[in-house]
């Protein structure tokens, strides 16, 4: 095994250089096309990288800090060497047939990974302009057509990337695309309003209602989460964009699958937000992250953690219905353990990234 | 994975179901295989001279594997054949006239008329290799031109060992015009004939156009008489026929006998009894089995029969079991060969091809009640093989249908049928007809009426053959020869001998690539060589179809093309009102990848010199590693939707088809279109053709008709059938598309097949999902579709143990096979597709 530098999720948060290139671009982790998993239709999702939230069971540890990373694929390594050599920082090396990252003196420069002639290095999070990136997701402007597709911006989270994200959801509703965000609410009240107020649905997060336990697992209180939804709430009733709410619990055995979570989340959905919520989806806990978590030299709280089984899925999404919310719009997604081979088995389609960061 | 977790798989696997006893009976009965008493295996028939041939090779051009038995099959079957007593004047008259008479009395005389239990349909065997009816001269000039060490065995072996494919002049592959048979009757057709005979002058009548007529004058009296024969079986079996319900569905078989087909059909049933008979009767008109003998578009032409069936107070259930024995009926084709290798003789899908639905006139769609009726007979007999359905769709598709077709697919592990997508197919008819000028024939008023036959090859109805799996170019040669300077990279080799043939200047000369310093001078190179294949397959091609006009004349089949009688001429002579033949290329991906592998290591990135490149190639990437990685992983690809790379992939598509359009057949003046097909070749010929610049060494995969390269679709379906529609010709501006803003280099078609995880229709939202990507497939894809909806650990248990995958039905290249009776390489690459996204 190969050294592991765990990485405390202070870290992770810590502010990334703020962009330099010139005019609107953002770091963009991957673009998910054909994504059935982030709102209605077909999409493609802008996975955007940084976080402000450091969850324990986060599935896209990769989305966590702003800057680039450097990952190695074992797999596709032919063994050149080209990239211990093209390295000015000192930050590889290789130990038996494997080249290891030193995180701390990597700056994600790119020049190994051009070095590389089979591509087993890779630089996670593009720099991509605006116009090239609305070009890019506009390619498959014929499968949102119909069901209602279209983009979606996750992350990470989009509000870090507000003066990005805010442009790019205008130009793509220029060209008549419907567009969504995935928040985990967790930014300025200002960044939020300036986002929601350019798209058509908002997928937001509530994860953990009670606020110590959601500091406990996320790095973070959940005050501003549940203010700014309330806020946001208050604008659509004034019938302000965006049109439609939707509200995403992930399930995490040993976290926020809790009774008492989601009971409290319900209420709360209930009491503040249930007239603008269309839909409250359960997001089983899926494990295929154990592998970015390695190549990206940290170490996950949840390896072990199984998925959930059929009945823990049916049971949430009973309690999740008798919470006092209206049972139709409760949703359960995701994948189990009792279910047939082909729905446990990775998707075909979803690529690199599985779903946005929870 | 266990035998338990099996087990667990099992529901998934697709299994008929709601089948009434008859059907079950029949269908289990089918697949008892070699175990059953009745079986539709070739007969052999001949007029008994020594010099007679029953097999004709040529016709088997297109399957290299079958080259090595050629000499086999040519004496077995002629040491099989049975004698027929042949009339007093036989040998007075023309060889045309000759084989009619001689398949007639076959056919009437000779094969016999069964019916099989519980059977709502006459008709059982067909599988005939009868005399080519040659006398001594004929034999031996055409045994001149076909072997020897210049006949066209020689030629299509050295040009298949070459590494350039194969062509050669092959049967099947049409609609015939069934409407009109079933509308007038054959003794419509009949007078039709007789009535144009009249019309010719004495010394007309004397010479090619009277034996002509009179040839098909006989052939049109063929299914009158087979009809005859099974009524009369009919009324036998009733004889002894214990159960009076059955005793009653024979005297009403054998009344709709005594009256179809040789009347106008009238009825639901006497309609599918008609088209059975006319249809199975050029098979053995053909004395080829099945492929590519299409019905064109069945749910609009027996749709008013259909109608009657309630009028007349029937059952529609009953119907449903007519189409059911029907689909039995079809299916029988395979046992041609049934005991030839292990799985029955069925070795892939015959594509005796049924279309569905689609847009009629004004863009009006046309699914209708038998749409419906249809695809549930298809949902509860699959699997089955045949006959192959093709449902056409379009934008204006109702909601109802891609629910019908979308819940299929979820049940079968992938599609039991076709997808043809009217908008780009028929963009690729109208630039058929510009470039042939045949508007009057092809035209905005008329194109929607088109069908495709085989696997997804368009065409139109009832008038047209465009020899649509008759040339088999593998487009790579031409990048092989570029780097070349016109000569083999590797010399080729005699799988057979293992004798290595000497390298020569083959192609055209086009300099030494080391000497190039720029793109443009090896992109130029590329077209001259690919100007050289393209004439050389159609100078091979030239041959067996100058040989076949000649000598092997199919009059059943020519009363069932509108032309040949208005001409007088048969369809292997060029009668068809539409007459084509098309260059199916093969490696389009590889190929498009090669030349970005090139452009990108030699000028751009300048990763290796063309030196460097050509001796990794020769060397088959032996030693090469580093630089087979920047190729493999690093040099644009196709199928990405990366618009440099599909840029490329466009021009490789102007430039190839651009050198088709320049030919005809010069024997029977028929025109080349281009298309893609691929069928099993791309496997095939991998062993053939050299390493490629694409990082792909000799023995791995070329790339299938248009999909992308194997693994490089990494963005996806969506980016897949986006690069495809590019490489087609995408969509123009307003008024300069073929149709709408529509453009389709490729009036064929082209096959595609994407796969997707079971997850991708898992349940009810997922599938409106799904439907979203055939919506936008319509607008951004190809002309056809094949959805495999597969998941790599199914595979590779059903690889384990296939005795628990029976059914496993897998499509490859617009044709369907068992998972587990196709071979361990191609399993490998089908899990390989199936998993290449997951990291």
């Amino acid at each position: 095994m190969r050294g592991k530098t765990s990485v405390s999720r202070g870290q992770a948060l810590a502010p990334a250089p703020e962009p330099r290139a010139p005019g609107p671009a953002a770091t963009v982790l991957n673009l998910q096309r054909m994504s059935t998993e982030d709102g209605p239709g077909l999409r493609t999702t802008v996975f955007l990288k940084g976080c402000s939230l450091a969850c324990a069971w986060c599935h896209n540890p990769e989305a966590m800090a702003s800057r680039p990373q450097l990952v190695w694929y074992g797999s596709r390594c032919i063994g050149t060497r080209a990239c211990i050599t093209s390295c000015g920082e000192d930050a590889l090396r290789l130990e038996g047939e494997e080249v290891v990252i030193d995180h701390r003196r990597c700056t994600a420069c790119g020049d190994c990974v051009d070095r590389c002639a089979s591509g087993a290095l890779e630089t996670l999070g593009i720099r991509w302009q605006l116009d090239a990136l609305v070009a890019e997701v506009a390619k498959d402007r014929s499968y949102f057509a119909a069901y209602g597709g279209g983009v979606t911006v996750s992350g990470g989270e989009p509000a870090l990337h507000a003066p990005f994200v805010e442009p790019f959801l205008r130009r793509c509703r220029t060209l008549g695309l419907h567009t969504a965000i995935d928040t985990c609410g967790m930014c300025s009240a200002a960044a939020l309003e300036r986002l929601t107020a350019a798209c058509d649905l908002v997928l937001y997060d509530l994860k953990e209602i009670d606020g110590e336990a959601h500091a406990h697992f996320t790095g973070s209180s959940n005050e501003r989460i549940l203010a700014n939804l309330r806020e946001l709430a208050g604008r659509m009733r004034g019938g302000s964009r965006p049109s439609e709410l939707w509200i995403r619990t992930p399930l995490v055995p040993g976290a926020t699958l809790a009774e008492r979570n989601l009971r409290g989340i319900g209420a709360f959905i209930a009491e503040h937000v249930g007239d603008v919520v269309t839909r409250w989806e359960l997001c089983a806990f899926n494990n295929l992250a154990v592998d970015k978590y390695e190549r990206l030299g940290m170490v996950w709280d949840h390896a072990a953690t199984p998925l959930l089984t059929d009945r823990e899925l049916a049971c949430a999404t009973e309690i999740a219905r008798g919470s006092g919310v209206d049972p139709s719009i409760v949703f359960a997604t995701g994948s189990t353990r009792a279910a047939a081979p082909s729905a446990a088995s990775v998707d075909v389609q979803r690529g690199r990234s599985n779903g946005s960061a929870h | 994975m266990s035998a338990e977790a099996a087990r667990q798989l099992e529901h998934e696997i697709k299994e008929p179901h709601g089948l009434s006893g008859r059907i079950r009976w029949l269908r289990d009965y089918y697949f008892e295989g070699v175990g059953r008493d009745w079986n539709n295996e070739f007969s052999c028939w001949t007029t008994g001279t020594p010099w007679d041939v029953v097999y004709d090779e040529t016709t088997y051009y297109i399957v290299p594997e079958t080259y090595a038995f050629f000499q086999t099959f040519c004496s077995s079957t002629r040491q099989a054949a049975r004698p027929v007593r042949l009339h007093p004047d036989f040998w007075s008259w023309s060889l045309v006239e000759r084989r009619a008479w001689f398949i007639r009395e076959v056919m009437v005389e000779y094969v016999p008329h069964e019916i099989l239990p519980g059977d709502l349909l006459a008709g059982a065997r067909f599988n005939i290799l009868a005399s080519r009816c040659w006398t001594k001269r004929e034999a031996r000039q055409r045994e001149r031109r076909v072997g020897g060490r210049r006949g066209t065995r020689a030629a299509t072996k050295w040009f298949h060992e070459h590494g350039y494919g194969n062509a050669g002049a092959t049967s099947g592959h049409l609609v015939p015009d069934h409407i009109r048979a079933l509308r007038i009757g054959w003794k419509g057709i009949y007078d039709d004939l007789a009535s144009r005979h009249d019309a010719l002058s004495a010394r007309e009548r004397r010479g090619a156009k009277g034996e002509q007529l009179r040839a098909m004058m006989t052939a049109a009296t063929m299914p009158r008489d087979v009809a005859a024969k099974y009524a009369a079986r009919c009324r036998a079996l009733v004889e002894t026929e214990p159960d009076p319900d059955r005793c009653d569905e024979l005297v009403q078989m054998a009344r709709s006998l005594d009256r179809v087909p040789w009347l106008p059909a009238e009825t639901f049933w006497e309609a599918m009894q008609a088209l059975w008979l006319n249809h199975m009767l050029i098979m053995s008109d053909e004395n080829y089995p099945g492929p590519g003998v299409s019905f064109g578009r069945v749910d609009q032409y027996l749709l008013p029969y259909w109608e009657r069936l309630g009028a007349d107070g029937a059952d529609p259930a009953f119907g449903k079991e007519i189409l059911g024995c029907f689909w039995v009926h079809a299916n029988t084709a395979y046992d041609a060969m049934i005991r030839v290798g292990g799985n029955q003789g069925i070795t892939s899908g015959f594509g005796q091809l049924v279309t569905l639905s689609g847009m009629g006139p004004g863009g009006k769609d046309m699914t209708n009640d038998l749409t419906y009726a249809i695809l549930e007979v298809i949902d509860a007999m699959s699997p089955i093989l045949e006959p192959k359905p093709s449902v056409r769709l379009h934008r204006g598709s109702p909601e109802a249908l891609l629910d019908r077709v979308t819940d299929m697919i979820a049940d079968s592990q992938g599609a039991p049928f076709l997808l043809n997508f009217d908008e780009r197919s028929m963009a690729g008819l109208l630039r058929e007809a510009r470039e042939a000028r045949c508007e009057h024939l092809i035209n905005e008023e008329n194109v929607y009426d088109y069908a495709p036959v085989g696997c997804l090859e368009n065409t139109m109805v009832g008038n047209d053959r465009s020899g649509t799996v008759d040339c088999n170019l593998n487009l790579l040669k031409a990048v092989e020869l570029a780097l070349t300077n016109g000569r083999d990279l590797a010399p080729a080799v005699d799988p057979i001998t293992g004798n290595e043939a000497p390298i020569r200047q083959d192609g055209a000369d086009t300099g030494d690539p080391r000497r190039f310093t720029t793109w443009p001078e090896f992109w130029d190179a590329y077209v001259a060589q690919t100007r050289s294949i393209v004439g050389r397959c159609v100078a091979l091609y030239e041959r067996t179809e100058a040989l076949r006009a000649e000598l092997s004349p199919t009059p059943y089949l020519s009363c069932l093309v509108r032309g040949c009688a208005e001409r007088a001429l048969d369809i292997t002579r060029g009668g068809p009102e539409l007459s084509f033949t098309t260059i199916e290329a093969v490696t389009f991906a590889t190929t498009v990848d090669s030349l970005l592998a090139i452009k990108y290591l030699v000028f751009d990135a300048r990763t290796a010199t063309m030196g460097e490149l050509i001796r990794a190639l020769e060397d088959n990437w032996e030693g090469h590693d580093t630089l087979q990685a920047w190729a493999k992983y690093r040099a644009p690809k196709y199928g990405r939707d990366d618009d440099a790379a599909d840029a490329m992939a466009a021009r490789v598509m102007a430039a190839w088809t651009a050198e088709t359009w320049r030919h005809r057949t010069v024997s029977t003046q028929r025109q080349f279109r281009p298309g893609m097909l691929s069928w099993n070749y791309w496997v095939a010929d991998s062993h053939v053709l050299a390493a490629s610049a694409d990082g792909r060494p000799k023995g791995k995969f070329l790339s299938n008709a248009l999909c992308p390269s194997n693994g490089t679709d990494i963005n996806g379906p969506t980016a897949n059938a986006n690069s495809a529609g590019k490489a087609l010709g995408g969509t123009a501006p307003p008024g300069l598309g073929d149709w709408g803003e529509y453009v389709n280099l490729l009036p064929n078609g082209a096959s595609h097949t994407i796969s997707f995880s079971p997850s991708m229709i898992r349940d009810r939202a997922h599938r409106e999902k799904f439907k979203a990507f055939l919506r936008g497939y319509c607008h951004n894809g190809g002309t056809a579709l094949q959805v495999n909806v597969l998941d790599a650990e199914i595979l590779k248990d059903a690889q384990r143990h296939p005795e628990n995958y029976r059914h496993l039905l897998v499509r490859v290249t617009g044709y369907n096979a068992y998972f587990t009776c196709i071979g361990r390489e191609l399993q490998d690459e089908l899990i390989a597709r199936e998993s290449h996204s997951q990291l």
